[in-house]
């Protein structure tokens, strides 16, 4: 693909595959965070591989391109939390790129630190793993690492120069749209000194930004300008044949009731 | 007047659906009798901190429980087995062999979940043994390879064996589709084996007839849409729904 108005150029495609949600609950985490298809230097790069819950929608998302989970050449692992690393095993012959302070910490997380699988080294155990050093580094034309520690020990993010504009990649350091609009990190618990110098280096490190767990934005004067949409339905029943509670969460439009059906 | 409950649930499964995601709110089950503390099933990830939270709050420490049962080795059942350091890890041995190599089709069973569980320590089972006073174990294939459920008394925690309620009026696998062709077996005889039932995936209830629920539930939801506005909350629950007047 030619990359029009690029000067160098290069071209990189950042495809949202499913768009990160902000939502939380008393009962479970959601952990739907921002997974994403780079295609730059013949590579096909999946941006973080979500909580197992996704699974299905990451799967029908690469079939809706045409893809399958064995078409993906190479992962990106920002950092190796539970809710990005899930689903690795449907990548087991691609090349798995994370930060080596984020691999060597998983050997023996701290008891405290309940976002990292204290068997994460053996999701990736047997797997082809490319360690990232602790500096930023051109990884493919284009593609900037981007060192964004505080939210885990060695969090790496990506600068993405489109030709025509940067993208920041910035999975977990910038939670939510709201992070930028209150200037404070929002899920900052293992180092917060780190994570805050970090929300502000990713916020000066472009003009697009696609945060962990919510939809890309630009910021305009202050003001988030969301970039994607999303729709999702649930359901709750309330007795085997009784009426269902059903829920939409969407930005698509303004109704966001919990109505019965 | 009626002996304490040996159960304490702290999770309470719901049969939610969702169009794109999976919801995987598993029941787990903390079990005290005879002095000695067993987990019934250990959630997905995502129950993680609040499953921490819920123990502290109870007053257990994870140090203290001696056994942890898994019904099975799904994504939403075995994901934090490891948080228990002086814990035996008891499955069937066929849901463990399963674990070592489940089948690329299956949606359910992480493909690392074998080598995650061997850093524990486990304690494979075959046939229905009683493994603490009170606690026998009964097999209920068909889920999965190796599903089992845990008999306490008059109350079954039946695992995946019995997702919800609704499967149990219809006598039938509607909400999950099982592993083989003896889920439907299992939940029958699952209902023969007790008259309390705690669901993998809905409230507990009395077998009957009629089935009724012991249990409401309520999740609370927090999001939002607008960044510089203030979160969002839907409160999703049965709110005493408990009347059964249009059951059959």
């Amino acid at each position: 693909m030619s990359a029009a108005g690029s000067p160098q150029g290069f071209s990189v495609k950042i495809d949202l595959l499913i768009p990160g949600l902000p939502a939380k609950t008393d009962h479970f985490l959601f952990g739907i965070c921002s997974l994403l298809l780079l295609r730059v230097a013949g590579r096909i790069i999946l941006f973080d591989t979500g909580p197992f819950r996704v699974r299905p929608m990451l799967i029908a998302a690469l079939n809706a391109r045409g893809l399958a989970p064995k078409d993906i050449d190479t992962v990106f692992l920002t950092h190796l939390h539970w809710d990005h690393v899930e689903n690795l095993d449907l990548f087991a012959h691609a090349e798995i790129l994370t930060p080596r302070a984020e691999f060597e910490y998983a050997a023996s997380p701290r008891p405290n630190d309940w976002g990292t699988p204290p068997y994460v080294r053996e999701i990736l155990w047997g797997m082809n793993v490319t360690l990232l050093a602790d500096a930023e580094q051109e990884l493919f034309p284009g593609v900037r690492t981007l060192l964004l520690p505080g939210h885990s020990v060695g969090l790496q993010g990506l600068v993405i120069d489109t030709g025509e504009e940067r993208a920041v990649l910035a999975s977990d350091a910038l939670w939510s749209a709201r992070d930028a609009v209150r200037g404070v990190p929002d899920v900052a618990f293992f180092d917060p000194a780190k994570a805050q110098a970090s929300l502000d280096r990713a916020l000066a490190s472009g003009d697009v930004f696609y945060p962990g767990h919510d939809r890309p934005f630009r910021l305009r004067g202050g003001s988030v300008i969301y970039l994607a949409q999303y729709r999702y339905h649930l359901s709750f029943p309330f007795q085997p044949f009784g009426q269902d509670l059903d829920l939409d969460i969407s930005t698509e439009s303004s109704a966001r009731t919990g109505t019965l059906s | 007047m009626t002996a304490l409950s040996p159960i304490t649930p702290l999770f309470t499964g719901l049969p939610a659906r969702a169009d794109k995601f999976l919801t995987g709110i598993s029941t787990v089950a903390l079990l005290r009798l005879d002095g000695r503390s067993l987990l019934f099933d250990t959630g997905p990830y995502a129950y993680r901190p609040i499953l921490q939270m819920r123990l502290k709050k109870l007053g257990v420490d994870p140090g203290e429980i001696d056994t942890v049962i898994l019904s099975h080795v799904h994504w939403d059942t075995a994901a934090n087995a490891d948080l228990f350091p002086n814990a035996d890890i008891v499955l069937h041995e066929k849901e463990l062999a399963y674990a070592e190599a489940p089948g690329s089709h299956d949606a359910d069973t992480p493909g690392y979940i074998g080598r995650a569980l061997h850093r524990l320590r486990l304690r494979p089972v075959t046939g229905e043994p009683e493994i603490a006073a009170g606690v026998r174990l009964v097999e209920l294939p068909g889920h999965s390879p190796g599903s089992i459920g845990a008999l306490v008394g008059n109350a079954l925690l039946a695992g995946d064996a019995v997702t919800c309620a609704a499967d149990a009026a219809a006598g039938d696998i509607r909400y999950q589709r099982g592993y083989d062709g003896r889920a439907r077996q299992s939940l029958s005889r699952a209902l023969t084996l007790a008259e309390v039932i705690y669901p993998g995936h809905d409230r507990p209830f009395r077998v009957g007839p009629p089935i009724s629920y012991l249990d409401d539930y309520v999740i609370r939801i927090r999001f939002f849409t607008d960044p510089a506005g203030p979160d969002e909350e839907v409160q999703v629950g049965s709110f005493a729904a408990k009347s059964f007047a249009s059951w059959p």
